[in-house]
């Protein structure tokens, strides 16, 4: 019980800041929706099937929704299935924070001095976070109802009970798969390969809605069992056997984890690869990197950079490949081509590549600042900060190189997922210009440039607090240029968000005062760090 | 006034650092000479690692100023640690780098280090510089730490607590190193909560208590004030020379349990020993006294709950 009330005294910030993500984004589209979906049984049918058209584009990311002219089907589509991601993303966080930083940080030796097993120790861990994701999945619910009862409409709490236990299922259930990779790698590993893991296994059920040959693995993945259930739309359903089944994945990877952590050493990973002979060095390393200013960091974080080069570079192809199939569903569609031919101006494969390919990496690139704010909230709390700053270098030489260092990894990642997206473009047919490819891929440095300058902020201020901030002021960030017209915010207020003045810039090219705007943005945040950075107080 | 303070390696005037609830560092007013090996001794809590963050620019004085070499630690910072050398209390994480990594890539931030003078001290330690840092006991981190404070030759080397964590073979060396840094020229602000350490290895001694400076003693008159807790036992068929125990000058809170005897020297030893010479004795054990128990000695302050009557 102890072990219980530790976990969740650990992981308080993230119940906190999580659960009211979850109960904002489904209370929001639940008011949204009956801001834009209007109240005539005519006004809804036309609105769902603007909808179905969008959630065709998304196909990659969500499964299709059911009735999206009802409030429980968009919210299920709006809000309930963009919950299911970032909650997998908060299990993988969660447990590899436990195998990786606790470990090094020996909370996880402290503990199992204190007489406790492994096994109680990984089930309390388990236990913490189901009852965590549990009160985050109820917030979410809670939302949901509370926005229909501003809409004087009604919902069954059953529904509600069932949309929220399959998002506490699944977030189990990634948490448990996390805590199984993390035990076999070993804590250096754990983050890379656990997240590895949860891509592969979303990845293998998103295709496999547009891939017929994947279908026959999608049984692997947790998130087909949660696609399996759309509890909340009229004529909806809710899979009891598949929600058996996220549970029991949950159970049985928990079970192995704590089996793989009796017999492994701490620190190490489950099986460790051939000893290399170990030869004594008394030298410091010679390699030039180490006195350049950005290369030095740009050559420590080279495995990760190298991981998210690769990894953007592989769901640039895959987008690619899915177009071919959103495009056809939309041509499919008679009434969409009017529509089509106006709006986009015979560059249908342009615009549905730029919405879903532009869309996600905005996301990820977003993600991208935050994993950097979090490592300079680390060096500040462990100390590295601190013997930075005793070498003769200001502290706004510090910052400056911090955020130059992930201008210049945003380069290389925004530079090899265009070209992969070119190339793979030009195998498939679909003829992309170039110049606006190259001037929207790197428009996403500007975009990571405004979370970084906030985050770079935000560090300065209170290290503690700065991901979980910066974490909060990206979602609100995607909530403005989501809900900015349909609650008609000021100009000024939709332009405060980075998602916002990204644009379109692969369908309609840079508009350069979106671009002045972003690096403005940038520029502020990177001023006022450096200034909060000379006035605060390093190690007190 | 300027040439004057650049002939002080550290000088502090009425420097504060208030953190609120009586807890920070007060009215500081300290000199340091150069080529002095300087001790900064005090308990837990009193405003060592304030004093030595203050320094090094990391904090900023709520009132009064500090200065290195004439330079003025908030303003002229980046010069102050050109020339200084530090040993942070807590050994910075570095995960999974090299320990030829780390010294490069904090030797690359200084434009470069004597690879010579690293290998010298990394063999002299004894530290594999091929390992990852993560890799490292809490020793080697330690020393890694050392070899990070001393490899550019810097003019004053500032170390908080550094032989925590050493053992007692590399304790020596790290206090020739300290000699020989000395005796190069530098000056040395070494604190810590260990009498013996200060008194083994420094020429000067500031004593530090909740956040103010009480004294500032040169070496001797350290010794001089400093207790010991002695236990004598005498053979079971002798007389205990209690009468002269209890006159002998440093000789206090004499207790005597049949031919066991227990006592505390301030000072010199010399009145306990001429007052047991007559006598045969079979044990005699002398202990330092903690850092607390010293304070509690010296200040007569109240015993803390943590000591034992």
């Amino acid at each position: 019980m102890t072990g219980v009330v530790l976990t969740l005294r650990l992981g308080r910030w993230g119940i906190v800041g999580f659960s009211l993500a979850a109960f904002v984004l489904t209370f929001v589209q639940t008011t949204g929706f009956y801001q834009i979906a209007g109240s005539t049984p005519g006004a809804r049918a036309a609105f769902g099937a603007s909808m179905a058209t969008l959630a065709a584009q998304f196909v990659a990311l969500f499964p299709p929704p059911i009735r999206p002219d009802t409030v429980g089907g968009y919210v299920e589509f709006r809000g309930f299935h963009p919950l299911a991601i970032l909650f997998a993303v908060w299990a993988l966080a969660s447990a590899t924070g436990f195998v990786r930083g606790d470990e090094e940080r020996g909370t996880v030796e402290a503990a199992l001095a204190t007489g406790t097993s492994r096994v109680a120790l990984i089930a309390s861990r388990v236990a913490g976070f189901a009852i965590a994701i549990t009160v985050a999945s109820a917030a979410a619910g809670a939302g949901f109802v509370f926005g229909v009862a501003l809409g004087h409409e009604t919902v069954e709490a059953q529904r509600v009970i069932e949309a929220s236990l399959l998002l506490a299922a699944i977030g189990l259930a990634c948490y448990a798969l996390s805590l199984l990779a993390a035990q076999v790698a070993g804590p250096s590993a754990s983050t890379a390969v656990a997240g590895a893991l949860l891509l592969a296994l979303f990845i293998d059920n998103s295709l496999s809605r547009a891939m017929a040959s994947l279908t026959t693995w999608r049984w692997l993945s947790p998130f087909r069992y949660y696609d399996l259930s759309q509890p909340l739309p009229p004529g909806g359903n809710f899979d009891g056997r598949a929600f058996l089944v996220l549970i029991g994945i949950g159970v049985v990877a928990a079970g192995a984890a704590a089996a793989a952590f009796m017999r492994r050493d701490l620190g190490a990973p489950l099986v460790s690869g051939p000893r290399i002979p170990h030869r004594l060095r008394h030298d410091a390393s010679t390699a030039p990197w180490w006195k350049v200013a950005v290369v030095r960091g740009l050559y420590e974080r080279r495995l990760g950079l190298l991981a998210w080069c690769a990894g953007m570079a592989v769901l640039a192809a895959v987008f690619v490949a899915l177009t071919r199939t959103i495009v056809q569903v939309l041509l499919s569609i008679p009434t969409l081509l009017p529509y089509l031919s106006i709006f986009v101006h015979q560059q249908l494969y342009p615009a549905v590549l730029g919405y879903t390919w532009f869309n996600v990496a905005q996301l990820l690139f977003a993600a991208l600042a935050i994993t950097y704010v979090a490592r300079w909230s680390a060096e500040d709390t462990d100390g590295r900060l601190e013997i930075l700053l005793s070498q003769p270098q200001s502290r706004a030489a510090i910052v400056l190189e911090r955020m130059t260092v992930l201008a210049a990894s945003a380069v290389l990642i925004a530079a090899a997922s265009g070209a992969v997206l070119y190339y793979a473009s030009h195998q498939q047919g679909i003829d992309l210009n170039t110049q606006r490819l190259t001037a929207a891929s790197l428009m996403l440095v500007p975009f990571a440039l405004v979370f970084a300058g906030a985050g770079s902020l935000l560090a300065a201020w209170n290290p503690r607090a700065a991901v979980a901030l910066l974490g909060a002021f990206a979602f609100a960030s995607y909530l403005d240029t989501e809900l900015a017209t349909i609650y008609r915010l000021p100009v000024w207020i939709q332009d405060l968000s980075a998602f916002k003045l990204f644009g379109t810039p692969l369908l309609n090219g840079i508009d350069g005062r979106n671009l002045a705007l972003m690096l403005l943005l940038a520029l502020a945040g990177l001023g006022s760090s450096i200034l909060a950075m000379q006035r605060r107080d390093v190690g007190a | 006034m300027l040439v004057e303070m650049a002939l002080v390696a550290i000088r502090t005037s009425k420097l504060t650092k208030d953190y609120g609830a009586a807890r920070g560092l007060f009215e500081l007013d300290l000199q340091v000479s150069p080529q002095e090996v300087f001790g900064y001794l005090g308990p837990n809590g009193s405003g060592k690692t304030t004093t030595i963050r203050l320094l090094m620019g990391m904090i900023r004085p709520t009132t009064g100023s500090a200065h290195v070499f004439g330079l003025d630690c908030v303003r002229d910072s980046v010069e102050v640690k050109r020339k200084v050398g530090y040993l942070p209390g807590d050994v910075p994480q570095f995960g999974s780098l090299r320990g030829s990594e780390i010294v490069a890539y904090l030797g690359g931030m200084r434009g470069g280090v004597d690879r010579r003078h690293v290998r010298a001290i990394a063999e002299r330690l004894d530290l594999d510089l091929n390992r990852r840092f993560r890799e490292y006991s809490s020793g080697n981190k330690q020393k890694l730490a050392i070899l990070l404070a001393f490899m550019h030759r810097p003019e004053l080397l500032v170390l908080d607590e550094p032989t925590s964590g050493l053992d007692p073979l590399n304790q020596q060396e790290f206090y020739a190193m300290l000699r020989e840094a000395r005796d190069d020229g530098a000056t040395v602000f070494l604190s810590s909560h260990i009498l013996s350490e200060v008194e083994h290895v420094c020429d000067r001694v500031g004593i530090l208590r909740s956040g103010r400076l009480v004294r500032v003693a040169q070496l001797d008159e350290l010794r001089r004030i400093r207790v010991h807790r002695v236990e004598v036992e005498f053979a079971p068929d002798a007389e205990v020379p209690e009468a002269r125990l209890r006159s002998a000058p440093g000789v206090e809170s004499l207790q005597v349990e049949g031919s066991r005897v227990t006592c505390t020297i301030r000072g010199s030893f010399d009145g306990l020993l001429d007052a047991i010479s007559d006598s045969e004795v079979t044990d005699l054990v002398s202990t330092e006294p903690s850092l607390e128990e010293f304070f509690l000695s010296f200040f007569g302050e109240p015993r803390p709950k943590a000591l034992p009557a």
